[in-house]
């Protein structure tokens, strides 16, 4: 076991994605046929040795209660430590609502106090990872270094972020001793190729403190009142780490729909899955069963489908049904979806419990795909 | 501590000599079935569906499979403060130490268990079957009875009852006679092996049986006749939704079967009578570009580029593209390589059939390849026949 703490934090409901996060935190977003967004970051924390995991939710919490519930599936229903879900609450200081990340962290001073361990990762939620943190916790550890900051080497698909919302998209300067020198806050045209992840470790007493003094002094961010002082002053020795496996941010419609088409590509989902395995909760479903006109290619699909149609180049969830007659291509369909007979469907998003009655078409583009929110039926 | 209304004992201990290679290495209730699950899992999840909420298990038999498969019996929401699910293994004492040596001597010598829970009614089970019945039904019709124990018998065809126990019954239902396998049977009313005993007539009359140096120490063979000669109340619970008895490589293979047909005739997909099992940590399954999928199931981790027609697949099989598998049973994380052609088999977990091999045949008997065999390239296993490794090292010292 690490003597290392997770500390995941779920953002706000983002609106460039549109009906997905209407109910639920980017978080809970249903991925990949039978995942949350979460089961990513949870995972790689379990697979990194890390027993002890805070979530910070936000209003929005209700479909991220209902999917981690006690942990067991994480293995994470521990004696001690295990999953502490950390909802905002209306104290005298707290207004219900958590203003950023470091105010959450400030409202749970008690769990970050009472937990025993001497380091922390604090992560993002929004994001497609599975990696082990552990070379990260070697490096931060051995190099003495205050805060780690961990990385990846920006490419044009990993950048693919919206345009509209600048939502801390964080570069680093970094020396060749993984020193880093500057970091740069949602530029337009960033100067250095180095893609913050939104994985940061740091002891478990300098995050209570340094958390402590920047809200005591008014200030709320964590990118520009804590990183970029502590960087540009050379107070802290802030290094940084670089991950080489596939990660993905999931902020855009198109980016949800990029990655969900990504992984019929053999390589992705070898490096998603190939090693370290993405827990779940799981849903007892039975296996999914092909009748005697289904023609499927290129597709993954989770359990308790019922497949009599065409389906090409798509991602169908738990307990979808494609009649007879039903052709489906380039599609995204959650859980429960019910494609009726001689159904026609291209670059479509279903959210959960859809259903099209037979003899629709709906088609849409690849480059902007139609998202039908959830329990619609068309 | 609170009584317990009726506690479940459930045989896990034998070996299902007739499944040939399959149960070489584990216990027949460990045996893979229908996709994602184990034989052991029906009984399970009847008794969590029927909330009969404690279970023991009584395992002799090669049990490392099916007590790692168990668990905490979180699985079947059976991890209890009080109660759950224990395997109960043979134990020694201070002046014994003895092996199960009949169904009846299997829950004599785990009295104690039954006792800490002191129930009024004890609840026998045995990991062969695949099935979906309320216990609880039957439980209140063994009170309403006033039975003294109740049998769950099933109607089967005339011309297969010489190979069950045969129950013949009056008019209402009241047990006049067993046989066990007739030649020429009276009644079709097959034993299904469920029965529940008011747990003092247990108590009397397995510690009666297990007196008799001559017994069997059998419930069919000594306690249901012994219960019969004292003009005990025995009462014959009729079911007649799908039962399946899964002891042979053909039954098993035809159970599997059954899932395919539309309707199915055995339905998983009920979500109020679930059937729950250990689900492995796979991602969904995924079929490729040249791939053909008719009529059949496939499960978690499973990649398929070859050819599936009317089979079951379970979790992590890898079909290749050029391979054929039709009419077939694929288990566990099984690799299919290119140009192999699987008919009419079962094919255990674990396995590589190398290149063009050729596995069972389009008619006759079904084919079996035993738990983590490699077949070499191109070798051929004809219709009925079974092979394992050490079969194989066999032929190739030879």
């Amino acid at each position: 076991m690490n003597d290392v703490m997770g500390i995941v934090y779920t953002s706000k409901d983002d609106l460039t994605l549109r009906e997905l996060t209407s109910q639920r935190a980017v978080a809970a977003i249903p991925v990949a046929g039978r995942y949350r967004i979460i089961d990513f970051t949870l995972s790689s924390l379990v697979n990194s040795n890390i027993r002890n995991v805070g979530i910070i939710a936000q209003k929005n919490y209700h479909s991220l209660m209902d999917h981690l519930g006690s942990g067991k599936d994480w293995d994470l229903h521990t004696r001690n430590n295990g999953l502490f879900i950390l909802p905002p609450f209306l104290t005298r200081e707290n207004g219900g609502e958590y203003n950023g990340v470091l105010d959450a962290l400030r409202a749970n001073f008690d769990y970050l106090r009472r937990s025993r361990q001497e380091y922390v990762i604090l992560t993002n939620s929004d994001y497609i990872m599975n990696t082990s943190f552990e070379p990260m916790i070697q490096q931060h550890i051995k190099s003495g270094a205050d805060i780690t900051l961990m990385y990846k080497k920006a490419t044009p698909e990993i950048t693919e972020f919206s345009s509209s919302s600048k939502n801390n998209h964080c570069f680093l300067n970094v020396d060749v001793n993984n020193v880093v020198k500057d970091i740069e806050i949602n530029p337009n045209a960033a100067s250095y190729d180095n893609l913050y992840l939104n994985v940061m470790m740091i002891k478990r007493t300098m995050l209570i403190y340094i958390v402590d003094q920047v809200i005591s002094h008014g200030s709320h961010d964590l990118y520009a009142d804590v990183l970029r002082p502590f960087i540009n002053s050379g107070a802290l020795k802030i290094m940084a780490f670089e991950e080489k496996g596939y990660y993905r941010r999931i902020e855009t419609i198109r980016g949800y729909f990029n990655f969900n088409m990504d992984l019929l590509k053999p390589g992705v989902r070898n490096e998603l899955f190939g090693s370290n395995p993405v827990y779940t909760k799981t849903r007892d479903s039975v296996p999914t069963i092909y009748r005697g006109n289904a023609k499927v290619k290129n597709s993954l699909i989770a359990d308790g489908c019922v497949i009599d149609g065409e389906v090409e180049n798509c991602v169908l969830f738990r307990g979808v049904n494609v009649a007879k007659g039903a052709k489906l291509k380039n599609c995204v369909i959650m859980q429960d979806g019910y494609i009726e007979d001689d159904v026609e469907l291209e670059n479509v998003i279903f959210d959960k419990a859809v259903t099209i009655r037979s003899h629709s078409r709906l088609i849409g583009q690849k480059q902007y795909p139609i998202v039908i929110g959830k329990n619609i039926t068309l | 501590m609170k009584k317990k209304k009726c506690i479940a004992m459930l045989l896990a201990g034998g070996q299902g000599s007739r499944l040939g290679l399959l149960t070489k290495v584990m216990a027949k209730p460990a045996v893979p079935f229908g996709g994602k699950y184990r034989i052991i899992d029906f009984p399970l999840s009847n008794c969590t569906n029927s909330n009969i909420d404690t279970v023991g298990v009584l395992t002799q038999y090669r049990p490392l499979e099916l007590n790692s498969y168990i668990g905490s019996g979180q699985t079947w929401d059976l991890d209890l403060s009080y109660g759950g699910v224990y395997v109960l293994p043979p134990y020694a004492t201070a002046d014994s130490s003895e092996w199960y040596k009949g169904t009846a001597n299997a829950i004599f010598q785990n009295f104690g268990f039954i006792e800490q829970f002191d129930p009024e009614y004890v609840l026998v089970l045995s990991g062969d079957h695949i099935y979906k019945m309320d216990y609880n039904q039957m439980l209140q019709e063994h009170i309403d009875r006033k039975a003294d124990v109740t049998i769950a018998v099933r109607p089967v065809p005339w011309e297969v009852a010489p190979s069950f126990g045969i129950m013949n019954v009056d008019a209402e239902n009241n047990i006049v006679e067993f046989e066990e396998k007739p030649k020429q049977p009276k009644s079709n009313l097959a034993s299904m092996g469920v029965y529940i005993f008011t747990w003092d007539i247990m108590k009397k009359y397995l510690t009666d049986d297990n007196a008799d140096p001559n017994s069997k120490n059998d419930f069919g063979k000594n306690i249901i006749p012994n219960l019969l000669r004292d003009g005990k109340k025995l009462y014959a619970y009729a079911f007649t939704s799908y039962w399946k008895d899964v002891g042979t490589i053909s039954s098993l293979w035809e159970a599997n079967m059954d899932l395919l047909k539309d309707p199915p005739e055995f339905d998983l997909t009920d979500p109020r009578w679930k059937i729950y099992s250990r689900t492995p940590v796979m991602p969904p399954h995924f079929i490729a570009d040249d791939a053909v999928v008719q009529n059949s199931m496939i499960t978690e981790g499973c990649e398929i580029d070859g050819t599936v027609r009317d089979s079951v697949l379970f979790a992590g099989v890898t079909v290749e593209a050029g391979a054929i598998v039709e009419d077939s049973v694929i288990m566990p994380g099984t690799r299919i390589e290119s140009g192999a052609v699987i008919r009419r088999s079962i094919v255990s977990e674990n396995c590589v059939i190398s290149k063009n091999c050729q596995v069972g045949e389009a008619e006759g008997d079904i084919a079996l390849v035993g738990q983590s065999t490699t077949l070499p390239e191109g070798y051929a296993v004809k219709a009925g026949a079974q092979v394992d490794m050490d079969e194989i090292s066999r032929k190739e010292g030879a």
